[in-house]
């Protein structure tokens, strides 16, 4: 169970970190759903786990909240990467894809050889 | 770098809480609203969209509890919450408080003061030094391995000739008068080669140091002085100025170089010195003479030296053993068979870690058995304590608590029980580290003893590690029980009290055995102690120490030649002779059984060859012709020393030599008249003294002669002073003093004591370690007989019921007495069996430790006789019966006044 979270938090930190990059500032609600979309509603999200991470990436620096209006004028609190985020952000991916290269390199059969 | 970060802010997370709580609750909410805004856009009903988002979020409470949990640190929350409950817990049974924490205070302090001395003395000997590790002390060695100090020219031969040292340095503690005519103080410095302070590594506070010009051996060139920081804040007013300027000392004036350091107090551990002068200045000084500074056979200097940075002390060792060997053979007229050797700085013979080494030992190992008596004793507390919990700790067990976290709230507690403990055995340890010096005998050695008593780096560790030792040691056995709680049994026993387990009684029973076993260990080393202590002091010193006052004159500090200090003592013995209440007057350089090493001299025997490498070194006194009648030694054979035996031309030097000096090396032959070479000339032996104790009570009497003090004594020599009287020896103080006042009024009486109490010197490591175990042994007995109290009283309160049924059906109060007081001697019972083996093993382990006082490196056993005496051992197990009686008897009696028909309609 620990270890399952400990890999999905390091994909949800990913996720929200790409999908501040492309969207800009967003709140909590709006992230939830932008995650869901993007993954084609593959991912059924339990929204409460959102926050946790959130939380961690802000006290690692990597974004930074403040309280402001949505859309529908309704007070929300907005994320947004901070330069720090940016970086965060390019080293994760790179690390991501480096990962499931690798893995994809065992999962594939041996055909090609 | 980030996870520090993350650590930041979560630390400020937890003091935040009640506003972070509000933030998040208001984005959840925003949250939700949004949520629900898009439902019913969607076409749900409110109610529907709300319930749906609210399904989504995956429940709010645990989405709070787990955001909760990652703004701030869970478990150190956890932490603060128990803290905070074990200081409610405290505060709501002070009693309870009260003696936990006193006895884990009086536990701690005890150890943590142990280690404050063990530390000053062993462990970080000297202070203001530079890397300390890798001074070590230089000694000469005899041909009988004994150790002794260093010679000058030895000294100069070591310095310029060892490669794998950085420098040696000497030293010779001295007595100084600094100030002018009758107001002199008498201070205490080193007389140091010109290196000292380079090769210890020290700095100046103010002004500098001796500069390497000044190291050179030329005698009497270097009129200056180094003043400690203590010396200079007391007596000129920490002045800057006083550099350049000269002080008085014995007469002559030293200019002030500068102030060494605050935290450097000599080359001695745990002694604190005011004044470093150059040695070279002893012949200006003491009126010592310049053949006597390039004499080999003068070995008075103790040597400190620093080796090179990475050399270990076998292969500096190695060096200088080589080099020692050589020098024995070219300089075989007086040093034949010698060596030297180096040791680490605690391991050198002289000043008070020689003495206080053995005792510290044995002190530190008692305090740790007070230690885990203490431990035992609040374990003991807690488990009575935990009982009465057990409701609460069902009933959070029943509610979800999990066990370890509850086990984790019983060590918070005690913990805080021992840390607040530890905080109060911290406030008084400075001040019982003063103690220290009530170690050392009366005199000037009490005089010196001075401890660094602020709490340093490693007391503290010590103590926070002592702390958490014993927080484990009494917390883990409850905390243990706590986990072990049967949640089923314990709710369907309905809440009634009194059915605790046996496990647990067991449990307690074993704590209390161990207590009465450590109690057994500690009384009984107390006995030991005490009973060595007794058997020494019935042994007859051979000399009558009873009506003596002794006083130590320091003449050279008033500037007088040797022949006016032989002047001086003549006159003043000749007043006191006639003074009113005085039978008896003596002078003499050493003082027997006294604390000052005793001083030797190597002897040629006209007609006694010596074995190969035997030493010829014999321990001598230097005597007026008063002294053997004064001291009721009698003569048993030829005559005492005259006033004839003098410094004249025409008078043959003479010698008396004990009954042991004669079995030694005069056997079967007539010893008077046998010539023996010493100082440079022949004596002629003229009388036998009868043999009597020169060191140490418990010693085999050594040969021994005595010299008159008018042929041989020398500027470097001490001054005792004894007048025999009728009445209380102090009666006559006030005469001795009008009368030294009468011969020159500069001269100050120092030191004017019973020689009766100034010979208990001998005997201070006995008696201190004889104290100390009594006072310790005390401790530990009340310890023991306040746990076995509290186990009766509470197995007694616990069987109130029982003991009613029993009484309903006809036990007499007589048989419930019996019955309980049974029961705890049958646990101290087991204690004392369990201990008896542990006891002797210690007592054996403890024979073996012994303390010296630097006469030649020879030391007497701390123990004295009897390690194995079964008596004490039997009086220490009938006494511990005896007060756990005692302990037993009120809960007894209690149990028997019970009221049958009370007892069985409790509850």
């Amino acid at each position: 169970m620990g270890e399952k979270t400990d890999v999905w938090q390091g994909t949800l930190a990913l996720m929200v970190l790409r999908t501040l990059e492309t969207l800009g500032p967003l709140h909590g609600y709006g992230l939830a759903r932008r995650i869901e979309q993007t993954s084609g509603d593959l991912l059924q999200l339990n929204y409460g786990t959102l926050y946790p991470a959130l939380l961690k990436l802000e006290q690692e620096g990597f974004i930074r909240s403040r309280w402001g209006l949505s859309e529908n004028n309704r007070r929300a609190k907005f994320y947004e990467l901070t330069k720090a985020g940016h970086r965060q952000l390019q080293k994760a991916a790179a690390e991501w894809e480096q990962t499931t290269e690798i893995l994809a390199r065992f999962l594939t059969p041996a055909h090609e050889a | 770098m980030r996870q520090l970060r993350a650590l930041a802010l979560r630390l400020r997370g937890l003091f935040r809480s009640r506003r972070g709580d509000a933030d998040f609750a208001a984005e959840l909410e925003s949250h939700v609203a949004m949520h629900t805004d898009d439902g019913i856009r969607a076409g749900l009903t409110p109610q529907e969209a709300r319930r749906q988002a609210l399904i989504r979020l995956g429940g709010a409470e645990q989405t709070r509890q787990v955001h909760r949990e990652r703004r701030t640190l869970p478990w150190l929350e956890d932490l603060l919450n128990d803290l905070r409950y074990g200081l409610r817990m405290m505060v709501r049974n002070p009693s309870f408080t009260a003696v936990a924490v006193l006895t884990l205070a009086i536990g701690i302090g005890a150890t943590t003061t142990a280690f404050t001395w063990i530390n000053g003395v062993l462990l970080q000997p000297l202070g203001g030094v530079a890397d300390p590790s890798r001074l070590v002390v230089l000694e000469s060695v005899t041909p009988n391995g004994e150790w002794v100090p260093n010679s000058y020219p030895d000294f100069i031969d070591f310095r310029d000739r060892l490669k794998l040292l950085d420098g040696i340095a000497v030293t010779r503690p001295s007595a100084l008068s600094v100030g002018r005519e009758d107001h002199a103080d008498r201070v205490w410095g080193e007389l140091v080669s010109g290196n000292f302070f380079d090769v210890l590594g020290v700095k100046p506070e103010v002004g500098r140091l001796f500069l390497p010009a000044e190291f050179a051996d030329a005698p009497g060139k270097f009129p200056i002085v180094v003043i400690s920081d203590r010396y200079w804040r007391s007596h000129f007013a920490a002045d800057p100025s006083i550099v350049g300027k000269t002080i008085p000392i014995n007469q002559r004036e030293l200019t002030v170089v500068g102030v060494a350091a605050p935290s450097f107090h000599g080359s001695l551990p745990v002694t604190a010195f005011d004044l470093w002068i150059p040695y070279m200045e002893q012949p200006t000084l003491n009126s010592v003479q310049e053949w006597m500074l390039r004499n080999r056979h003068n070995r008075n200097m103790l040597g400190i030296a620093r080796m090179k940075q990475g050399v270990t002390i076998d292969q500096a060792r190695g060096e200088l053993k080589a080099l020692a060997d050589r020098m024995a053979i070219a300089n075989a007229d007086v040093s034949e068979g010698m060596s030297a050797t180096l040791l680490p700085l605690w391991k050198s013979p002289h000043g008070p870690q020689g003495l206080l080494v053995g005792p510290l030992r044995i002190l530190m190992g008692v305090c740790i058995l007070v230690l885990l008596i203490v431990c035992a004793n609040v374990a003991n507390l807690l488990l009575a304590r935990a009982t009465v919990r057990e409701k609460e700790f069902t009933a959070r067990l029943a509610l979800g608590a999990g066990r370890a976290r509850l086990a984790r709230q019983v060590l918070t507690e005690s913990l805080l029980l021992t840390g607040s403990g530890a905080a109060l055995g911290l406030i008084v340890t400075p001040w019982m580290s003063h103690a220290l010096k009530y170690l050392m005998p009366p005199g000037p050695m009490q005089q010196l003893v001075a401890m660094d008593t602020r709490p340093n780096l490693s007391v503290l560790g010590f103590a926070a590690g002592i702390c958490i030792f014993a927080a484990l040691a009494a917390g883990l056995v409850p905390a243990l029980q706590v986990g072990r709680l049967n949640l089923s049994a314990r709710l369907n026993a309905g809440g009634r009290s009194g059915t605790a387990g046996r496990g647990r009684n067991r449990l307690r029973s074993v704590l209390v055995g161990s207590e009465v076993a450590l109690a057994l260990v500690t009384l009984v080393g107390a006995g030991l102690f005490a009973r060595g202590f007794q058997t020494t002091m019935r042994i007859d010193p051979g000399f009558d120490p009873n009506h003596v006052l002794l006083s130590q004159f320091y003449l050279n500090t008033n500037g007088y030649n040797l022949a006016q200090r032989k002047e001086f003592c003549r006159r003043l013995a000749e007043r006191m002779q006639s003074a009113p209440g005085v039978t008896d007057v003596a002078y003499s350089d050493g003082v027997p059984l006294g604390f000052e090493p005793s001083w030797w001299e190597e002897l040629k025997i006209e007609g006694y060859a010596p074995r190969p490498n035997e030493n010829m070194s014999v321990f001598r006194n230097v005597i007026s012709p008063g002294y053997l009648p004064l001291m009721h030694i009698p003569i048993v054979e030829g005559r005492n020393f005259t006033e004839q035996d003098n410094e004249d031309e025409k008078s043959p030097a003479v010698m008396i030599v004990n009954q042991a000096f004669v079995r030694r090396f005069l056997a079967g032959r007539d010893p008077i008249g046998t010539r023996i070479h010493g100082w440079g000339s022949w004596f002629r032996v003229v009388g036998v003294a009868k043999d009597s104790k020169y060191h140490y009570l418990g010693e085999s009497t050594p040969a021994y002669f005595y010299v008159p003090f008018r042929q041989i004594f020398r500027e470097d020599m001490n001054l005792a002073f004894y007048v025999r009287t009728k009445g209380e020896p102090d009666s006559v103080l006030s005469t001795l003093r009008a009368q030294v006042r009468g011969l020159d009024p500069n001269v100050t009486v120092f030191d004017a004591a019973p020689l009766k109490e100034f010979i208990g010197a001998s005997l201070y490591p006995q008696k201190v370690a004889a104290s100390l175990m009594t006072v310790l042994g005390s401790i530990a007995l009340l310890l023991a007989a306040v746990g076995l109290y509290s186990v009766m009283a509470y197995s007694v309160a616990q069987r109130t019921q029982e003991i009613g049924v029993r009484m309903a059906l006809g036990a007499q109060p007589g048989h419930v007495l019996r019955m309980v007081i049974g029961q705890g001697l049958a646990l101290t019972a087991g204690g004392l069996i369990a201990s008896a083996v542990l006891a002797i093993g210690l007592a054996r382990a403890v024979a073996s430790v012994s303390f010296t006082n630097s006469a030649m490196g020879s030391s007497a056993k701390l123990l004295g006789a009897g390690a194995n005496n079964p008596l004490i051992y039997l009086a220490a197990a009938g006494f511990l019966c005896a007060i756990a009686t005692l302990a037993c008897w009120l809960p007894a009696r209690r149990a028997a006044s019970i009221d049958p028909m009370q007892a069985l309609r409790m509850e």
